[in-house]
């Protein structure tokens, strides 16, 4: 300070310096209460920065694991392209495969040598293949949707249309039945041109519901013509074979009788020789004649109400002359006057005849033969033909049906015999659905034998047609 | 004395004919003969015989059409037609023909003895007579 100022000058210094001070004062303790303040702010923001660093540190764990999801998800991505490409092309294969079967079976539907017909369950055409629309002159664009008596209609021999109640596929729609084979039908093209065909219905079940039908059917004019040559050749060749026949019994027959003048005893003898030869040979013809007719199927079956014992006795009327001569005790048997029942009367006639000659004939001098019909059961009779004969030798009972057989024994005996009548029996009677069975009387032979035949009472099959 | 009656026998087999010829001789009977079924018709419808023994199986006309033939005529309706064959009776037409057109009989040669077919025809001309 300059020691030459007044000191009133000095006095303004200090009291300036003294307001001075205490401004700085308040400027001081105001700094300090800012200070303060700044300090609590610092406080609260160290708190909120470490919050902040905290929240901070929280959301890079976050975006590590964001990341890491977002790789998964990327991987999981990839994963479920993948699958779904490899899905799609399975899906592909499977539908190519499907396709393929399907147009495999279809294909083989199609194909099927027969003609081939399916509807729905209202008898709507479904699927036709291509035989049967070459059989039935149709395209299978016209017929398919329509009912299929649109394109197959099918008439009897003389052309009358069958009616639809009757017609096989509508049979086989009441689903009554398993399988419906008609007899031969028609088809009657639009051409008016028709062919014989054999038809098979059957329903088609779905949980034992019709859902609709299938038709199988064929032209059968081969077939026809080969039954045609068939039974003409068994008629030809019955002529042909018994002419020469009849001429040698017709003038043996005169030459016996003395129609053409006596002859002396040898001769007759002789001659008679000729006559039982000339027999044994029609025997023969005939029986070889019945034989080809049931195994060629001609063996036209007939069946009509017929009392079985009038037949039987006329049978054993027959027999008669042979049962006298060999002086044989006979019996017949019927339980009820008379037994009615639907029977082709010639076929059963054969059977009868030939078990019965069998008895007589393999039935020594004063035998014993019983012949008895009575009810097997309510649906079949049983006729039993028992004997005191021969027999047959065990051995040999296994072939005793075959055809052409004739057992060791009763070749020994000299007696004469085609070894073809258990054999038409047996035909007859399986073809009737009935059954034939014998049984060795006592052990070993010479005991005598029974034989047993049931027949059904509701009537035959019909007649066995191309067996 | 009773007239002798006239039996047609239609028989293309000579050996079987004239086999059947001798018998109704001797029996008595006047027999006519046809080669087969065209003779058959025309000697049935000129002579009217009182019974005609048909065969089946005959060249020219066979014995199924010999019959209707024979039937559609207003005398050959009634007259005794027995049916003496070879043939077996396998052929379901030839059967239904013999029903609808009234054979009388219908015989297998090979198992017929001569003096039985005489013995039926006698039977069914005796049975003609009472009617």
């Amino acid at each position: 300070m300059n020691k030459r100022l007044p000191a009133s000058a000095s006095n303004d210094i200090i009291l300036s310096l003294k307001v001075l001070a205490r401004e700085k004062e308040v400027v001081r303790r105001k700094l300090a209460v800012t200070a303060a303040k700044l300090a609590v702010t610092a406080k609260k923001l160290a708190a909120t920065a470490k919050e902040k660093e905290s929240v901070r540190r929280k959301l890079a764990v976050t975006a590590r694991e964001k990341e890491s999801v977002r790789r998964k998800l990327v991987i999981v991505a990839k994963k479920l392209k993948n699958s779904y490409e490899t899905l799609e092309q399975k899906v592909l294969r499977r539908t190519k495969d499907l396709e393929m079967s399907r147009a495999k079976e279809e294909a083989i539907l199609l194909s099927i040598g027969d003609g081939l017909l399916v509807t729905d369950e209202k008898g709507n055409i479904t699927i036709i293949n291509k035989r049967a629309e070459k059989l039935l002159g149709v395209e299978s664009k016209d017929v398919v949707g329509k009912v299929f008596s649109d394109a197959m209609l099918l008439v009897d021999e003389k052309g009358k249309p069958i009616p639809p109640e009757k017609h096989p596929a509508r049979i086989a729609l009441m689903g009554n039945a398993t399988t419906v084979t008609g007899p031969v039908y028609y088809d009657m093209r639009k051409d008016k041109t028709k062919f014989p065909m054999a038809i098979m219905a059957t329903p088609v079940l779905l949980d034992g519901k019709v859902i609709g039908t299938i038709k199988i059917f064929r032209d059968i004019t081969d077939e026809r013509e080969i039954d045609k040559a068939k039974t003409e050749f068994v008629s030809l060749a019955s002529h042909q074979l018994r002419t020469p026949l009849s001429a040698v019994n017709w003038y043996a027959e005169m030459l016996l009788a003395g129609d053409a003048g006596e002859l002396n005893e040898k001769q007759k003898k002789y001659l008679d020789e000729v006559y039982r030869s000339n027999q044994r040979m029609v025997e023969l013809v005939n029986a070889l004649l019945d034989v080809s007719s049931l195994e060629l199927g001609t063996f036209v079956s007939e069946p009509k109400s017929t009392d079985i014992c009038k037949l039987a006795q006329d049978v054993i009327d027959e027999q008669k002359p042979q049962i006298a001569a060999k002086k044989l005790s006979f019996s017949f048997l019927c339980k009820k006057r008379t037994v009615r029942m639907c029977v082709d009367p010639k076929q059963l006639r054969m059977v009868m005849q030939n078990i019965l000659s069998n008895a007589v004939k393999y039935t020594p001098e004063g035998g014993k033969i019983v012949l008895s019909i009575s009810f097997a059961d309510k649906k079949s009779i049983l006729l039993k033909i028992s004997d005191t004969g021969y027999g047959i030798p065990k051995h040999q009972q296994d072939k005793i049906f075959t055809k052409l057989f004739r057992a060791d024994n009763v070749r020994d005996k000299d007696t004469d015999g085609t070894g073809l009548g258990l054999y038409i029996v047996k035909s007859i009677v399986e073809n009737s659905g009935g059954k034939v069975w014998f049984k060795s009387l006592g052990e070993g032979e010479n005991k005598g034998t029974v034989f047993y035949v049931t027949l059904p009472l509701d009537g035959v099959k019909k007649s066995i047609k191309n067996k | 004395m009773k007239t002798q009656k006239t039996i047609l026998v239609v028989e293309d087999e000579k050996i079987l004919r004239d086999a059947v010829v001798d018998i109704l001789r001797l029996k008595n009977f006047l027999p006519l003969e046809a080669r087969n079924g065209n003779e058959g018709v025309e000697v049935a419808l000129k002579k009217h015989p009182d019974l005609i023994l048909l065969d089946l199986i005959m060249p020219a006309m066979n014995g199924v059409a010999a019959l209707k033939k024979i039937r559609e005529d207003a005398w050959g309706k009634k007259v005794p037609i027995i049916i003496l064959t070879n043939m077996s009776a396998t052929k379901e037409e030839s059967v239904d023909d013999m029903a609808t057109n009234k054979s009388t009989q219908y015989l297998i040669k090979s198992d017929w003895k001569l003096h039985d077919i005489v013995k039926k025809i006698e039977e069914i001309l005796e049975g003609q007579d009472i009617l």
